[in-house]
């Protein structure tokens, strides 16, 4: 009746891309090749708060690329933040395309609990 | 009728955490598959008692020749 699955997020969506930016009222990402320290990144851009260059996120291996120099060019959570507003905004995506309904707690911990309730046939 | 759900927990770093509540027999598997396959790549999958309740009875019966 029921199972558990974990997941490693991916970022492969362009349109939750932007999702989660709105959501954390970050710039809008961009398409293009971005300067990191001492390399460039090509795909979509994101400027997080702190950070002294952006995260790329190549989509079609859902990998992101950043130099963030373990945190002294910018913090991970800031990074951690914007995975977690993106998997939630992916996930009502797709959850609202098959019709479903979906609601999103808060929890103490950090997290956020998103219940998708799969209706009956017609 | 039971209500159905999937729970998704997003935790704080992003990772995602899915549990499928209400179905019958593997009918969560299918149910949830849309939106593991949209989050990323699976690092751990395991069914829960309820899972298995369902599959000894199951297995039961058949043995039971009833």
């Amino acid at each position: 009746m029921s199972h558990i699955v974990e997941i490693k997020t991916e970022v492969r969506d362009e349109t939750a891309i932007s999702a989660a930016c709105q959501r954390l009222k970050l710039e809008a990402p961009t398409q293009g090749t971005a300067k990191l320290f001492s390399d460039t990144a090509t795909g979509t851009i994101v400027k997080l708060p702190g950070w002294r260059y952006p995260a790329v996120f190549d989509t079609q291996s859902g990998q992101a690329r950043f130099d963030n120099y373990e945190g002294r060019w910018g913090e991970q959570r800031q990074l951690d933040r914007f995975l977690q507003g993106y998997a939630v905004e992916k996930t009502k995506i797709e959850a609202r395309k098959k019709g479903h309904t979906v609601t999103e707690q808060s929890q103490a911990d950090g997290s956020i609990k998103l219940t998708v309730s799969v209706g009956g046939a017609a | 009728m039971s209500t159905r759900t999937i729970e998704i927990i997003v935790e704080s770093n992003g990772s995602t955490r899915v549990q499928t509540r209400g179905f019958t027999g593997s009918a969560c598997i299918d149910a949830s598959r849309f939106i593991e396959e949209a989050l990323g790549k699976r690092t751990s999958e395991r069914k829960t008692p309820e899972f298995f309740q369902v599959a000894d009875e199951r297995q039961r019966l058949r043995e039971g020749g009833g």
